[in-house]
């Protein structure tokens, strides 16, 4: 463990956990009196899952089913987003003028467009020309029940194909422009030093580059890395905006459906929130076992 | 004299002649293969874009999609023996959705309108709608026609992109708009009482007003629009048209439509799927 000493509890800690929880607590009181209204939670838990009356077995609704592919969304979309990032960024550092000028033309032109337009501009030109065209969701459909049962366990189902792999390509080629600045900044820190040394101890440009360079430059970025990953959750809720049945979308189906705003809003909130904190533990879990090992 | 540059051309087109009689017969042919209907038909699967409205469209208990335009979807898709796929899509991109061929046909209680229609081509209707309005109390009190909604103060809300929206412009070109992207969010705003009014497709706006009685009610007796819905389908197919315009009036002779609108408009005995 860390040599962190535990700091006594003085009369200021106190007086702000008291003011924090006060106003926490008066906000709440003033919403539901401002609001005036009613409050229904009963019917969220079967949102979740529903017990079929028919086999007494439970199912998934729809609540859990945006939550999955909003996982499975990020999951996809960070993989994708962090090759295509680790390329750009080692371009981007160590590339000759080209490779820099088209890691440079990739990073500016995608953080210079919203990731809305960039995912709507996606759905409507680009997946229109290659995924609609060459019929992704009639090949799944033609497949045997076990593949497609497969495919839509790892992606999603026919009919929701094209809008899912248009999604996770949008939020991949988005996030991956800011993995690229934090793979190259790790690049660009580890010191010219490192080279040097290498290079005097016999090792190929190539070698030094693999075994030196990039294991301190990953050691560097893992940090920004991991933000980045909880940014790609976060930012996958406006593939909604192109009715990929993800956790928001869902979410705003049912408050259509049932006009229960608040409460579904609350819950999806929470949801958000118990995946990124638990992302974030994670990490910092990490984050302590790497010092101590350094 | 012979004019020979005349000559010649009253030779290539006799020459070109039955060419041209080749290609007339090819572009009905050509018309019919590239038809949604042949499409439909190969794929065995018609995929239906909606979008969800009470009580057109909506999820159930158990996530399953119900409503009217459900039903209809699924009896169609029975007579032409194919299986059905509902895409949700948003509604302000449900136009966008179908002309990039996301999928085959709109049925989403889309009104038939003239801006539309330049976009799309639309069926015979399938169904009519009206216009209907649900007041806050206290906000709107003393309130009984379009005339006192028409007045500066006022603050109407409406779902972006609808036919609601158009409605509210023309007959309450005064008040103050507020657009949501969603009816839930514009009945909040209502239920908060930061509007005085939404104005929606009936039932909506009825059936609004019973589920909270001591905070809203309707203003107006009646509809104040009739509106046709039909469904929306790419331009330039007019096999598709035909095909779906006589299975309508079909619908309607056979009385399905009436007997689908009695259950999900006029009756509430569905109110327990949803909730």
């Amino acid at each position: 463990m860390l040599n962190k000493s535990v700091k006594p509890l003085t009369l200021v800690d106190l007086a702000v956990v008291l003011a924090v929880t006060a106003g926490v607590f008066f906000f709440f009181v003033r919403m539901v009196q401002v609001l005036d209204y009613h409050w229904d939670w009963q019917a969220i838990p079967g949102y979740f899952l529903f017990k079929d009356p028919e086999t007494g077995r439970f199912h998934a609704n729809m609540l859990l089913q945006g939550f999955g592919t909003t996982l499975k969304l990020s999951i996809w979309s960070m993989g994708i987003a962090f090759v295509l990032g680790t390329l750009s960024g080692i371009m981007g550092a160590r590339g000759g003028f080209i490779g820099q000028m088209i890691s440079r033309f990739y990073v500016e032109t995608v953080r210079n467009i919203p990731s809305l337009v960039l995912v709507i501009l996606f759905y409507y030109f680009v997946s229109s020309q290659f995924l609609d065209a060459m019929g992704l969701d009639q090949w799944v459909r033609n497949q045997s029940a076990p593949v497609t049962r497969a495919i839509s366990l790892l992606l999603a189902e026919s009919g929701q194909i094209n809008a899912f792999v248009s999604a996770a390509a949008a939020l991949a080629i988005y996030e991956g422009a800011y993995i690229s600045e934090i793979v190259r900044g790790g690049i660009n820190g580890v010191s010219g030093g490192q080279w040097e040394a290498a290079w005097s101890l016999g090792l190929s440009p190539f070698n030094t580059f693999r075994l030196v360079i990039l294991p301190q430059a990953f050691r560097r970025a893992a940090f920004p890395l991991a933000g980045q990953f909880i940014s790609t959750i976060k930012d996958s809720a406006i593939v909604s905006v192109i009715s990929v049945q993800e956790l928001t979308f869902q979410g705003m189906e049912l408050m259509a459906a049932t006009f229960l705003t608040f409460e579904i809003w609350i819950t999806i909130t929470l949801l958000y929130f118990i995946l990124t904190f638990s992302l974030s533990r994670t990490i910092s879990f990490f984050e302590k076992r790497m010092a101590i090992r350094q | 004299m012979f004019d020979m540059k005349k000559v010649l051309m009253a030779v290539g087109l006799i020459l070109l002649m039955p060419l041209a009689l080749c290609l007339a017969g090819e572009t009905g042919d050509r018309l019919s293969k590239e038809s949604v209907i042949e499409k439909i038909q190969k794929d065995k699967v018609i995929r239906v874009g909606m979008s969800t409205f009470v009580p057109w469209a909506m999820k159930d208990k158990q996530g399953k999609l119900v409503g009217f335009e459900i039903d209809v979807a699924r009896q169609l898709a029975k007579d032409m023996g194919v299986d059905v796929e509902f895409v949700p899509t948003a509604w302000s991109g449900i136009i966008p959705a179908l002309m990039t061929g996301k999928f085959d046909v709109i049925i989403g209680g889309m009104g038939i309108t003239a801006q539309r229609n330049l976009k799309v081509n639309f069926t015979t209707p399938y169904d009519y709608s009206g216009m209907s309005m649900v007041a806050h109390r206290k906000k709107a009190q003393g309130f009984s026609s379009l005339a006192d909604f028409n007045k500066k103060d006022v603050n109407v809300a409406v779902r972006m992109g609808t036919t609601a929206e158009q409605a509210a412009r023309k007959f309450l070109p005064k008040a103050s708009l507020r657009l949501f992207e969603n009816e839930s969010q514009a009945l909040q705003e209502l239920n908060l009482g930061r509007v005085h009014a939404v104005v929606s497709s009936a039932p909506m706006p009825v059936f609004h007003a019973l589920k909270y009685p001591d905070k809203l009610f309707v203003p107006l007796e009646e509809n104040f629009t009739k509106e046709p819905i039909g469904f929306a389908i790419r331009k330039g197919d007019p096999d598709a048209v035909n095909f779906f315009n006589n299975w309508i009036i079909n619908q309607h002779a056979s009385g399905f439509l009436k007997e689908k609108k009695a259950f999900w408009f006029e009756s509430r005995d569905w109110e327990d799927l949803v909730k």
